[in-house]
């Protein structure tokens, strides 16, 4: 008797089985307040050159931020932003400004999205298919606009790594030959691993597969791998594991002991700056 | 301003997020140690046990609700087999079960605490592709005895046989918990409270989340549980 209502317990539940990754991919909304009000002074750009567009990924809308001159796209380089996990690109307005900055005024043009779900981009992140699906409508978009591939920068933050690593390992429309990885995650089964400390696979809780080791390691190009050791967001040691395997062209890694996750407010604008215009100038 | 504005992008980074606490029970749901000790003194032979039970293990400044159910019967004075499932799993798209036996070593007389051996496996069956991990596990009770009122004090330890297959050699083959509670067994209910430890070997890490740990190890909460004995 109790046999066959555990069975059934187990058929009804599972009928309703949930997928992690819709829930791990949420996003939330976006006031999109691109503006000077919310900058220090230092950051500040030519609000002219602050534009929103959309582009569609699938039946979704992306909404895009790009900081610069649309005409740099077919003659300068432009570092596209991919944003961690926060609700919208309103917690990162403050870093992209920055990044516009860097070197001197809007002498890189710089642009970020919202994933699906993220803002005010429409539908839902799901996993790896979608991901790649928003990532791949943004870079259309440049490509449209004439970036090339040596002229294009991708820049990862954090689960911004998720739609990172599959594009530098040869699923990007333009490709990646330039790749600064930020506080990376690195695979979807040590995620499942260190919270559980068990050998369990990701599979136990979500469709969700990725793995920045694999990623990289079929990564020709140059990575500029930037971590801090007391990261307790994105465990330092499992992203030097997935970052070493990268194999490319160019490894550099700026690893800093004493700061954690927030990478950039605890090293400071100064020591930021220095590695990423280094690399970018590299 | 800077700072400001740093410290806004790091609280929108680790806390305003949506997914946070859906996220955080997905994640820990399948924890080892997801209920309280199964059998801290075997049940009378014949008796009969069917019990729920809520793991609460902490993260952030909250607990999670992690929920299971069990059948146990007394084989005999000194032996009780248990059967368990967690329901929070099974939502999640992962069969999880548990079973096993436990053991009198030691019976309890007065003050001097009796001693149970338990052993006994855990199995994860992934509705998604069929992956299958088996962790045996064993653990020694101690408990004292006073009437309707059991008091314990367990060890107990997970098998990790595939630990080689964790990401970046980062398994471990045992994967601890200690537990101390209360239980009350009178007639045919049991009531049963338990505060555990969990992996205090190891760090732990949920994104974007902090588990309260013991100087930096492991998990730890309360785990309850409710039974009708038959």
């Amino acid at each position: 008797m109790m046999k066959n209502i555990l069975i059934l317990a187990s058929l009804l539940l599972l009928t309703s089985c949930l997928d992690i990754s819709a829930v791990m991919l949420y996003g939330g909304p976006g006031e999109y307040n691109f503006t000077n009000a919310s900058l220090d002074s230092i950051d500040h750009v030519d609000e002219s050159k602050i534009h929103r567009l959309q582009t569609f990924s699938d039946q979704d809308t992306i909404e895009i931020l790009y900081v610069g001159d649309y005409s740099q796209i077919e003659s300068d380089t432009i570092i596209l932003y991919l944003h961690g996990n926060v609700p919208s690109m309103d917690g990162y307005w403050t870093t992209v400004a920055h990044i516009a900055n860097i070197g001197e005024q809007h002498r890189y043009g710089v642009m970020m999205y919202d994933y699906r779900g993220y803002g005010k981009s429409t539908g839902t992140s799901t996993d790896e298919t979608s991901l790649a699906s928003d990532y791949e409508s943004v870079v259309s978009w440049l490509q449209d606009q004439g970036l090339d591939r040596d002229r294009l920068i991708v820049f990862a933050n954090s689960i911004g790594s998720l739609t990172a690593g599959p594009a530098a390992a040869g699923g990007s429309l333009i490709p990646i030959e330039k790749l600064i990885m930020e506080t990376p995650q690195s695979s979807s089964a040590i995620i499942m691993q260190n919270s559980t400390g068990l050998s369990l696979p990701s599979s136990m809780l979500t469709n969700f597969e990725f793995d920045l080791s694999v990623d990289m390691s079929n990564y020709p190009g140059e990575l500029l791998w930037m971590h801090g050791v007391l990261d307790a967001t994105a465990p330092f040691n499992d992203a030097a594991s997935a970052m070493r395997s990268h194999e490319g062209s160019y490894f550099e890694e700026a690893i800093y002991p004493s700061a954690g996750h927030a990478l950039r407010w605890e090293i400071g604008n100064e020591e930021w700056d220095r590695v990423l215009l280094n690399f970018i100038l590299k | 301003m800077s700072e400001v504005y740093s410290m806004i992008d790091f609280v929108n980074e680790l806390f305003t997020m949506k997914l946070r606490i859906l996220f955080l029970v997905l994640l820990t749901a399948l924890l080892s140690s997801c209920a309280p000790t199964r059998v801290v003194a075997p049940l009378e032979k014949g008796v009969i046990q069917v019990g729920t039970t809520l793991g609460r293990p902490r993260v952030n400044d909250g607990s999670l609700p992690l929920v299971g159910i069990y059948v146990a019967k007394g084989l005999s004075d000194v032996k009780t087999f248990y059967v368990g499932a967690q329901l929070t799993s099974l939502y999640l798209g992962t069969i999880q079960l548990d079973g096993g036996l436990v053991k009198t070593v030691i019976t309890p007389n007065g003050m001097i605490p009796g001693v149970s051996w338990s052993y006994g496996v855990n199995s994860f069956v992934s509705s998604r592709d069929g992956a299958f991990r088996l962790y045996p596990e064993t653990g020694v009770t101690a408990y004292w005895k006073f009437g309707p009122h059991i008091l314990n004090a367990t060890a107990n330890t997970w098998v990790d046989p595939t630990w080689y297959l964790s990401d970046f050699n980062k398994g471990r083959i045992l994967s601890p918990s200690f537990g101390a509670g209360y239980r009350f067994r009178y007639k045919w209910i049991e009531l049963q409270a338990e505060y555990k430890l969990l992996n205090p070997t190891r760090e732990m890490y949920i994104p974007q989340a902090s588990i309260p740990s013991t100087q930096g190890l492991g998990g730890k909460g309360w785990y309850w549980g409710a039974a009708l004995n038959f």
